[in-house]
């Protein structure tokens, strides 16, 4: 049987993480193939439930990360963000989510090799952890289909 | 599953009743309100809210502790506005939703009018927030414990100190099956006031409506996300949950959350500031690495 | 139906080498609602382009993918491209394969597999963009400079020759700032008031400037082109209008003995006062803290002895509300005082001073007219240490930065000081010699060659009293730290430059960040220096970070240009990548519930309250709505919204959670 390949979706803000992962790319740092990037433009942007859709289309493990405290393109978007997982986290915890799927970062534009790491670390301890099939256990089949349009 | 839901104080209260009876009676036959809001006693030994609009309805007015339905969910509905203004037989989780509402900008100041039982028995009315979040310490059973909760032997897996995850889980995962997603906690709830519930809007349909594990773990989530730093624990969603399911149990872990990190409580206030639209530099955690 | 294009780039072999291009692009086709897919080897080349605008046209399509490279680096290329071939540019979206996978992963099917992924979440992204339009704004063409320092003082001259409207606010009763100060200048030892005050004179004849003086902001709302300024004029108690400046007032004055800023504190002045002679506007104002009629309602002995009756002591703050369309923040720097120091005395040796004060004795128009005489007993001091660094880099006193301007001022003062008083000893303690600019390190050398200054690599770890002398105890660096003790007669600190004590509040009036060192935060360290992250609002001198005279000009007038490209549009065009407060029919008129949490979370106070009405003029309900002109795309709102009555679009809740669902 081939190694488990966990699959991770990751939130990021445009301005810090997402220029950050670019700054990967130019600096050719190698690093796990397992993410998945999806842009927003600030981490005050990223909507709790957008990490349980993740989790219910499959995801092993997420990742959310932005700018800095301080850094904020929008000044304080990362600081709401920060109260709104702080309640969030302890939220999942409670209700026995494994809450060590859910990996949350800094990464500035300057740092190319932190999100090399971020990620990297990440796929690792997902790959410990081994499939969330506790809550894809949830999934009913045909239960929420993509949608078209 | 009623009988694994108890309540842990509870004082009854039926002695003034006449006293509460009086000051209603006084406030219809002058005109002031136009209908008042309590309780009364409903078939099979439930109790049911009740509008009495003429004097001699009030007779049928009772206060005690199995009312633990928040009355302040009708305050906005429009068959109600519809009567008139209203007075309201007060409890103190009513209360502390109300200044919460105010915070909210959902209750206007004098909107209705609240009776309410001091701890000499005397009948106090309320009307502005102000007025409200002044008495509320004093009145009694208002320290916020009043909410029913499972019995202990339900629930090993919250028990203080309890390190297992996959019991939790399993806990709540055993609970939010038996949902029938019929929204009885939304109804009962008078934080629940958006005309439009996010399980309700299509586009996307970010929370499935069936009632299936994983839809309704997701629909918990997101009402104790919606309630966090706004529940008053009044505890009138886990009385409505048909199922059973203790869900006050996950608002008020939030609350205490909030007020341990952040210093807010809700219903404290009517100038409160949410927990989740304000911040601090100063906000702490160890997680975000 | 979308009708979807895919476009894969090969990127020569930066994303060919490791990705199956040609198999992202079969891949992609079978995605629904993908109507063509093809891969090339440049796709921002001219060729590349023209695949796509022909594909736009034959295919009619409704949206397109560009897989490439990082869409910070060419998303206006394409969407430029789609726009010429009559779609929408804002139905043009780039899918990252190159910075966020060919060029992060070894080849393999893997890669290939994770750049279909990444393909497969912008077409069901692009299926739900909608086309937009840029915003137009109007821009107000008046520019608010505030602080009438030398970086205040060259933006709104510099603005004002380009012929725009220059509203100048200044808190002090006079423009001249720091420099105003200032004895000589490096590194030419010209006399700093005789370069500055023909600008500040210029700056109070310049028919395209208003001098607000003695006037402070109180606040500021709107947003760049359109911004609206609350100021306060504070109450001189003297009609600017009548008062002719001819200064009995302030020679008649009872109450002299008051420590004058504009000295340092080391001269005094009168109640009703003119800061210095040089002064712009020269008009006096009632410091009412210490005015004897006042504190006791008896005395009034200037509005008696005023030739123009122009002392008005009834006369009250008066708030003027401005419209402008940017800002110029030029607020400046202070020094720390000697109190500081406790290992310097606290501040408690009349003749251990900083720099200012110094600056202060050694200028014609100060307390010793120009002769260095020491504070305690004005005698002419023998010995004087000059420390460098008090205060800069010392974790110790959280001040981790460097001052920049003190080496440079340290080699002056001991220069000026060997100048006037040929016997003099001077004594410089120094950690490193920063002389970094044109004619700097010249300049330094010069102090020690030709001046004779002494200069001593160490720190000082100690200053007290003996016998009428400092003993100043330190350390020499190069001679391996053997101790040195200095009898001086006076000493210099050349304390910090900090940011001003109302900096902080000022930065949240403005809507600007600010470092830990509350000194005010460009937009970027290198490349847009002059700008912060508010749009509109631009930063000149030592506001930003300790500068120089040359410095803060150059920012100035860097700011200044910035603001002039700004008034040279009638209208502002903006990303329309903004949020919405949606509307639907009655008797709802919009899922919003009124709770307004996306008015407390908004960074930019774009939300706003909207009463729905009836014909009649009855009111509804009450919602919140977007201001257009304010909105920068931040989303805050969007996720604290509990009934997503509030959407933005290119990050809709639809967008994001088809992106999300992409992937299951």
């Amino acid at each position: 049987m081939s190694e488990f390949e966990p699959k991770i979706i990751a939130f990021v803000c445009n301005w810090c993480t997402y220029a950050g992962a670019d700054l990967t790319g130019t600096s050719r740092m190698k690093y796990a193939h397992n993410v998945r990037v999806i842009r927003t433009p600030c981490t005050g942007r990223i909507d709790y439930m957008l990490i349980l859709k993740a989790f219910s289309a499959g995801a092993d493990g997420v990742i959310v990360s932005g700018c800095h405290p301080g850094d904020c393109h929008y000044t304080s978007g990362n600081y709401h963000a920060r109260r709104r997982w702080m309640v969030f986290r302890s939220l999942l915890d409670f209700l026995g989510i494994d809450v060590e799927r859910v990996r949350f970062a800094w990464v500035s534009a300057a740092e190319g090799a932190k999100w090399a790491e971020v990620v990297n670390t990440t796929v690792a301890d997902i790959r410990r952890l081994g499939p969330y099939t506790e809550y894809q256990n949830l999934i009913g089949r045909g239960v929420e289909r993509s949608f078209q349009v | 599953m009623a009988e694994t839901v108890r309540r842990t104080s509870g004082q009854t209260v039926v002695n003034d009743m006449e006293a509460l009876r009086q000051r209603a009676r006084e406030l219809l036959d002058a005109g002031t309100v136009q209908v008042i809001i309590g309780y009364a006693n409903g078939s099979n030994r439930r109790v049911r809210p009740f509008f009495a609009r003429r004097p001699e309805d009030l007779e049928r007015l009772i206060l005690d502790d199995r009312c633990v339905l928040n009355l302040a969910v009708y305050l906005r509905k429009p068959e109600v506005k519809a009567l008139g203004k209203a007075a309201v037989i007060a409890t103190p989780p009513l209360l502390r939703s109300i200044l919460q509402l105010a915070a909210e900008n959902h209750y206007q100041e004098s909107e209705a009018v609240f009776l309410a039982l001091d701890s000499a028995g005397n009948v106090l009315e309320l009307s502005s927030a102000e007025q409200i979040a002044g008495v509320l310490g004093s009145l009694p059973g208002s320290t916020g414990q009043d909410a029913c909760v499972p019995s202990a032997d339900r629930m090993p897996a919250l028990s203080a100190g309890s390190t297992d995850r996959q019991a939790r889980f399993a806990f709540w995962k055993q609970e939010f099956e038996r949902c029938i997603r019929c929204y009885a906690c939304r109804a009962a709830c008078p934080m629940c006031y958006c005309e439009q519930c996010l399980v309700d809007s299509n586009q996307p349909q970010w929370i499935p409506v069936a009632a299936h594990s994983i839809g309704n773990l997701e629909w918990h989530i997101s009402r104790a996300m919606h309630l966090a730093g706004r529940c008053v624990n009044c505890g009138a969603c886990s009385e409505a949950c048909p199922a059973g399911i203790p869900l006050n149990l996950v608002n008020q872990f939030l609350a205490d959350r909030i007020q341990q990190e952040f210093g807010q409580k809700a219903g404290t206030s009517a100038k409160l500031d949410y927990a989740l639209s304000v911040f601090s530099g100063s906000d702490r955690e160890t997680f975000i690495k | 139906m979308s009708r979807i294009g895919v476009f894969v780039c090969h990127c020569g072999e930066n994303i060919g080498a490791t990705v199956d291009c040609a198999q992202v692009a079969q891949m992609s086709s079978s995605i629904p609602g993908v109507v063509h897919s093809v891969d090339y080897k440049y796709m921002c080349s001219d060729p590349g382009q023209t695949l796509i605008k022909e594909a736009v046209k034959e295919k009619k399509l409704t949206g397109v993918v560009v897989a490439a490279c990082s869409p910070r680096m060419h998303e206006p290329t394409f969407r430029r491209a789609c726009a010429e071939a009559g779609l929408n540019s804002f139905l043009c979206e780039m899918a990252n394969i190159r910075e966020h996978c060919s060029w992060v992963h070894e080849k393999g099917d893997q890669t290939t597999q994770k750049a279909a992924d990444l393909v497969r979440v912008l077409v069901e992204k692009v299926k739900r963009n909608r086309p937009l339009r840029p915003i137009q704004v109007p821009v107000t063409k008046t520019a608010l400079v505030l602080g009438g320092g030398i970086a205040g003082i060259q933006a709104s001259l510099d603005i004002a020759n380009a012929g725009q409207k220059v509203i100048l606010v200044e808190k002090d009763p006079s423009i001249g700032g720091h420099m105003a100060q200032l004895s000589e200048t490096f590194p030419t030892l010209d006399c700093s008031q005789c370069i500055l005050t023909p600008r500040m004179v210029e700056v109070a004849q310049h028919p395209n400037i208003t001098l607000l003086s003695y006037s402070e902001l109180e606040s500021l709302d709107g947003f760049i082109g359109n911004f609206k300024a609350r100021i306060r004029k504070k109450a001189r108690k003297v009609d600017e209008k009548l008062c002719t400046g001819c200064a009995v007032c302030t020679q008649k004055c009872p109450q002299k003995k008051i420590p004058s800023k504009f000295n340092a504190g080391l001269g005094m002045r009168t109640a009703i006062f003119v800061p210095f002679p040089q002064a712009v506007p020269n008009k006096p104002v009632i410091d009412i803290e210490n005015c004897r009629y006042f504190k006791t309602g008896k005395c009034a002995v200037c509005q008696k002895l005023c030739p123009a009756k122009a002392v008005r002591f009834e006369q009250e703050d008066e708030i003027l509300e401005i419209d402008v369309g940017a800002v110029v923040c030029a607020t400046g720097f202070d020094v720390v005082n000697t109190d500081f120091f406790p290992e310097y005395g606290y501040g408690k040796y009349p003749d251990v001073i900083n720099g200012l004060q110094y600056e202060r004795l050694a200028s014609a128009s100060g307390p010793t007219l120009g002769e260095i005489r020491r504070p305690s007993d004005g005698k002419i001091p023998e010995t004087v240490v000059f420390l460098a660094c008090a205060g800069s880099r010392d974790r110790a006193k959280g001040i981790d930065y460097c001052s920049k301007i003190c080496c440079m001022y340290t080699a002056k003062h001991a220069m000026l000081y060997r100048h006037k008083v040929h016997s003099g000893k001077a004594y410089v303690f120094y950690m490193d010699i920063r002389a970094g600019g044109k004619m700097y390190d010249e300049f330094v050398r010069r102090a020690i060659e030709e001046d004779g200054a002494i200069y001593v690599r160490g720190r000082v770890s100690r200053i007290y009293e003996r016998d009428g002398k400092l003993i100043v105890k330190g350390a020499d660096t190069l001679l391996g730290g053997e101790p040195i003790e200095i009898k001086a007669d006076m000493v210099v600190l050349a304390t910090a430059a900090v940011a001003s004590p109302a900096a902080e509040e000022l930065a949240q009036k403005l809507h600007i960040s600010y470092d830990s060192y509350k000194f005010f935060s460009e937009a970027h360290p290198k490349l847009r220096p002059v700008e912060t992250n508010t749009a509109g609002i631009f930063l000149a001198g030592a506001c930003q970070a300790p500068k120089d005279i040359p410095e803060s000009v150059a920012q100035a007038s860097g700011a200044a240009s910035k603001v002039c490209g700004l008034f040279s549009q009638d209208q502002l065009s903006r990303e329309p990548l903004i949020a919405a407060v949606n509307r639907t029919a009655p008797p709802q008129y919009s899922s919003c519930t009124g709770c307004f949490l996306c008015e407390s979370v908004c960074p930019y106070r774009a939300i706003e309250r909207e009463t729905i009405t009836t014909r009649g003029g009855k009111p509804i309900r009450t919602i919140a709505r977007v201001n257009p002109g304010l909105c920068q795309g931040c989303g805050t709102c969007v996720a604290v919204c509990r009934v997503k009555a509030i959407d933005l679009d290119g990050f809709s809740n639809s967008q994001l959670y088809a992106e999300v669902r992409a992937l299951a």
